[in-house]
């Protein structure tokens, strides 16, 4: 493994944080609450997982952290940068600098080979890859002999973790993971679970990740439970069976 | 199934539009060209009715055939004139109530203050004799009555600003005089004859100037009460001497008017080529269209199949949905063709050819050709798109992507090989050899190989795509997606191109055509003319033969002679027939001969022959030619002499004496002239100034200036031509914006997440640009390939009739690339803008 990479924030500090986020839909007799007054924070170099039945908001709340939707009411902080006020242009830049994105599925771009899939951000940066921490990054997700492959000529496991390389190869203040492993067999599932808790582990990577998957979130150092558009509990070092009860009893 | 259609037809609105323009635009052109020429007929026929109202017999001399008026020549009737014996005659029958002698020619203005001849583009410059008949009428003024008089049109009157009063010059065949206007005058209720100028003088004079002495070149007989125009034609015919006829009024109207129509026909077939372009075009983007659409349709009609939909009724639901977009685009493009008649007008009007403007005509038969033809052209174009969705498995509703199936590569290189080689079969077969109809055997051969490159071209799409897309193959990386998207469904970006490469490809063509045309006349110049001056008319109408008098007279010059062209019948085709002055032509051009020489027509009954018609009629000197005249019927020649080179005088020439014999009107097409030995070039100068200020509607010209001139009336038509198929053009465009469309449409999720990971709108569009840049120029690389091929063939099969020399005009061709290039910029302009404004949340979690 190479050298630790460089980062503005140190281990410990907001790397993103949210302060009473709300996000209406309709009006009248027709609104719906997506967030009712969301107040949260994620440290540096911590995977977190939002957790939550459907409809409680929580891939409102991701989408309103990234800076792909804008919330109601609220802030939303990324390191020093407030994202509610920042136009389309600022956005977009930020999300190319800033953040790293893994989604559910339709991760990659189907005319791009594998490689060209993971420097996509940085090309679109039109800035220069870093050799070392590409073939770091290539060599945790064991894809070194897939590079020149497009996206169709690859699994569905090995398509999710060319997302997560992607993601990761820009050295992002933060990574949103939107049930990433939501379309995978099992075994895929925990390949791709890994490699994210390696990031963080060996190189300080600060991860949230919206997920329904117990045994997915039990991966993460800290789970947030939402509700109705609200943080109802958190919990600190999750395992599958504790996460998977308290499920339950918000569910009940 | 049928609410299933209708309802796939509304829900995508904006497609159905952008489909349709293809066809309102070609069907608009169609409309538009009926509606035009309906309407001008219309017009005509009117104004015939209104210039031989009250005359109810006309007498005239008899026509062998009739002069077309599309064919340029000499122009002008060639009827004998009638002498003034006879309408002494016709005045003495019991029936007659009136005789009015009318006497018309060539009689050319001279714009007092400019002192710059009076032109019209096409329409004739007439002079004539005051009559009480012809719907004539005043507007200021009084009639003509003496030798220095000359009443004119209110139209001309109007755009050179003359008044009652003013002193004006007038050219004739003979020597130019100069005249008082006495009258501006309307005709038949219009301000000008459709374009012509009108000079018009008492009857005296009409005869002095316009060479009739004694005679007319028709009579208006007005009936007794009570006298059927009929009854008096018959009993005019019966004391008629042979050569002349009496005809009806209205039957002289009718004639009058058929022979404008004919001359419109011309107009309407060469418009109705253009529209068929248009229309062509507009098949590939429906096709293209239905393509695509069934690409993207393909799980809901996997569904439809899947609940019990037959492949038949699958079939049927896209070929009604078609049925249906056509009838709709038809009925728009009938309406939109109303304004492109207007359109129409004002491009010949701007390119010289000026038609009056009147009330709209819309004939039943303009609504059924507009409305069947769009509405096939539309169907037929989506068959093969409808019988892929029929073999659309039910299975393929359940899979994440389905496609429906494609023919394989290898069928479709065997069928556009096919099918091109049948084209280029029927091109050659038109070209090379002769057939009766070469022209549509060339259009259907152009069309075919169109078509067959079409097919071909997915087969090299990649590599070109790739290849023409190299330079944006590098960052940012939107250059690079928009190169690589042009390259990830060749059929699709191959179609699209294909709509352009037919215009481009045409475009091209009379490029290289046009180059040839203007290299070919200015190496026939080179090669034949000895002369030092070349004397044309202004936009190369011809020209009185006293120019070539004056100038003989004149020390400057050493020989002049000039030369006179008019239609004739060879058998029962028509042909040219130039006439020479035997004794001058030799000291200004050097025309080889195989055998005989020009002193053959110092005979009368000679004729020359081009080496070429000779060999294929078989013909050797001695032998006799029979020679059919509009005037004087058929006339035997002996052949006097074969001559290699037809760029100067075609395929027949005789001599002068013979052509006065046969020919009414005497008019020089060109003359060509020699200086005096020890004339410098200030003493030309002064001389041709002396030329041109007598007769300002001639140019005097060395062969630079000449084949400048030339070159000039051939860009011009280039000019023309171009500007007609930039419908079939824009409709390519529009054919791009179409496919970028519904390509964005399908990638909506791509392009969500391209934004989400931090692609900007900028880059975007940047991505859609480059693709649409990639289809124009991969359009028009084919198009400009055909175009030059297409060149090539037309210019070897016109190397015998004087199409010697092969030019490819590359800048210009390079700049058509680079403008088609240019318009994928535009065309690239609302796919992207669309593309940039996606909601990125909306396109990600888009299903």
């Amino acid at each position: 493994m190479s050298a630790m990479p460089e980062r503005p924030d140190s281990r410990g500090a907001s790397a993103a944080r949210a302060l009473d986020l709300t996000k209406t839909y309709g009006t009248g007799d027709a609104q719906v609450v997506a967030l009712a007054g969301v107040t949260t924070e994620f440290a540096a170099g911590e995977f977190t997982a939002i957790m939550g039945p459907s409809g409680s908001g929580k891939s409102t709340l991701l989408h309103c952290l990234a800076g792909l939707d804008t919330p109601t009411s609220g802030t939303v902080h990324i390191g020093d940068v407030d994202l509610t006020t920042l136009k389309d242009k600022e956005l977009t830049r930020l999300r190319r600098d800033k953040v790293g994105f893994i989604f559910q599925a339709f991760n990659l771009v189907p005319t791009l080979t594998a490689q060209e899939n993971i420097t996509l951000p940085l090309d679109i940066a039109g800035s220069d890859v870093d050799g070392a921490w590409f073939d770091t990054v290539v060599g945790t997700i064991g894809l070194k002999d897939r590079l020149t492959h497009r996206p169709s000529e690859l699994s569905g496991g090995q398509q999710q973790r060319v997302a997560g390389a992607r993601a990761l190869v820009s050295r992002p203040a933060i990574i949103f993971a939107d049930e990433p492993t939501g379309n995978l067999d099992s075994r895929s599932g925990a390949e791709l679970l890994s490699f994210l808790r390696t990031a963080v582990k060996d190189h300080g990577q600060t991860i949230v990740m919206v997920t329904h998957d117990a045994n997915a979130a039990s991966y993460a150092d800290r789970v947030v439970f939402l509700a109705d558009g609200r943080i109802v509990d958190e919990m600190r070092g999750p395992t599958a069976e504790l996460v998977l009860d308290r499920l339950k009893s918000l569910e009940a | 199934m049928w609410r299933a259609t209708w309802r796939s037809l509304l829900a995508r609105k904006v497609r159905l539009l952008l489909t349709g323009i293809a066809i309102v635009l070609g069907v608009g052109f169609i409309s538009g060209t009926y509606v035009l020429t309906d309407t001008l007929n219309a017009a005509f026929n009117d104004l015939f009715t209104q210039t031989t109202r009250g005359v109810d017999v006309q007498v005239q001399g008899t026509e062998a055939f009739a002069l077309d008026p599309s064919q340029g020549g000499g122009g002008g009737s060639e009827r004998q004139p009638i002498p003034g014996s006879v309408a002494t005659q016709i005045e003495g029958l019991a029936g007659v109530q009136q005789v009015v002698g009318n006497v018309q020619g060539y009689a050319q203005l001279v714009d007092p203050v400019t002192e710059e001849a009076i032109t019209t583009t096409g329409a004739p410059t007439i002079g004539s004799s005051w009559t009480p008949l012809a719907g004539l009428e005043i507007v200021e003024g009084s009639e003509p009555t003496n030798s220095t008089q000359v009443a004119i049109d209110a139209g001309t009157a109007k755009a050179h600003n003359l008044s009652v009063g003013d002193q004006i010059r007038i050219l004739f065949e003979g020597p130019a005089r100069e005249f008082t206007i006495s009258a501006v005058i309307r005709i038949g209720g219009t301000d000008s004859l459709l374009g012509a100028t009108l000079a018009v003088f008492d009857t005296s004079t009409a005869q002095d100037v316009l060479n009739r002495p004694g005679a007319f070149d028709f009579l208006s007989v007005v009936a007794k009460e009570g006298v059927a125009a009929t009854t008096l034609r018959d009993e005019i015919n019966s004391i008629l001497p042979e050569g002349y006829e009496a005809i009806t009024g209205e039957t002289a109207a009718q004639q009058a008017a058929d022979a404008v129509s004919k001359g419109l026909g011309f107009l309407q077939t060469f418009l109705l080529v253009f529209a068929m372009v248009a229309l062509f075009v507009g098949a590939f983007i429906i096709f293209n269209t239905f393509n695509i659409i069934v690409t993207q349709r393909v799980r809901e009609l996997g569904l439809l199949r899947t609940l019990g939909a037959s492949r038949r009724q699958v079939m049927v639901s896209v070929v009604v949905e078609s049925l249906l977009t056509g009838l709709l685009a038809s009925a728009v493009g009938l309406v939109a063709g109303i304004g492109i008649a207007s359109g129409l007008q004002a491009l010949l009007k701007g390119f010289g050819i000026d038609v009056p403007s009147t009330a709209l005509l819309i004939k039943s038969r303009t609504i059924v050709v507009s409305m069947v033809l769009g509405t096939l052209v539309t169907v037929v174009a989506s068959v093969a798109p409808a019988r892929r969705a029929s073999r659309v498995a039910p299975i393929e509703a359940l899979r994440e992507t389905g496609s429906p199936p494609t023919s394989s590569m290898k069928r479709r290189s065997l069928s556009g090989a096919a099918v091109t080689l049948l084209g280029v079969g029927a091109l050659g077969k038109g070209l090379f050899t002769h057939t009766s109809n070469a022209a549509s055997v060339v259009g259907l051969g152009a069309a075919l190989t169109f078509i067959g490159v079409a097919i071909l071209s997915p087969l090299f799409t990649r590599p070109l795509a790739g290849w023409i897309g190299a330079p944006f193959n590098r960052r940012p990386i939107s250059g690079r997606l928009g190169r690589q998207n042009s390259m990830r469904n060749p059929r699709r970006t191959a179609s699209t191109a294909a709509a352009l490469m037919i215009g481009l490809g045409l475009v091209s063509f009379v490029a290289v055509a046009s180059a040839s045309l203007k290299a070919s006349a200015s190496a026939a110049l080179d090669k034949a003319l000895k002369a030092d001056y070349i004397v044309s008319g202004s936009n190369f109408n011809p020209f009185s033969p006293q120019v070539a008098a004056d100038m003989a007279a004149d020390p400057a010059f050493e020989v002049v002679s000039g030369v006179r062209q008019n239609q004739v019948k060879i058998g029962t085709s028509s042909a040219f027939i130039t006439a020479i002055d035997p004794s001058t032509f030799g000291a200004v051009s050097s025309l080889e001969f195989s055998t005989g020489g020009l002193n053959g027509l110092e005979q009368p009954g000679g004729v020359l022959l081009y080496k070429g018609v000779a060999t294929s009629k078989n013909l050797q000197i001695g032998d006799e030619i029979r020679i059919g005249f509009a005037s004087t019927g058929v006339q035997p020649f002996t052949v006097e002499g074969i001559y290699t080179d037809s760029s100067l005088l075609g395929d027949y020439a005789i001599s002068i004496a013979d052509y006065e014999t046969n020919f009414v009107q005497q008019l020089d097409v060109f003359a060509l002239a020699t200086l005096a030995p020890g004339v410098d070039k200030a003493q030309a100068g002064a001389a041709i100034d002396r030329v041109t200020a007598i007769y300002p509607n001639v140019q005097v010209q060395d062969q630079t200036e000449f084949k400048e001139t030339q070159a000039a009336a051939i860009d011009r038509f280039l000019g023309l031509v171009t500007a007609l198929l930039l419908m079939a053009i824009l409709i390519a465009l529009f054919g791009i914006v179409n496919t970028l469309g519904l390509s964005i449409y399908e990638r909506i999720r791509e392009i969500g997440l391209l934004r989400a990971v931090g692609m900007s709108r900028k880059q975007v569009k940047r991505m859609i640009r480059v693709e649409a840049v990639i289809i124009a120029i991969l359009g028009a690389i084919l198009g400009v390939a055909i175009g030059i091929l297409f060149g090539i063939a037309m210019q070897q099969a016109l190397k015998d009739i004087g199409i010697t020399k092969l030019a490819i005009p590359v800048g210009q061709l390079i700049v058509y690339m680079v403008i088609a290039g240019l318009a994928g910029v535009v065309a690239a302009f609302f796919p992207a803008r669309r593309a940039a404004k996606l909601n990125v949340l909306q396109a990600i979690s888009y299903e």
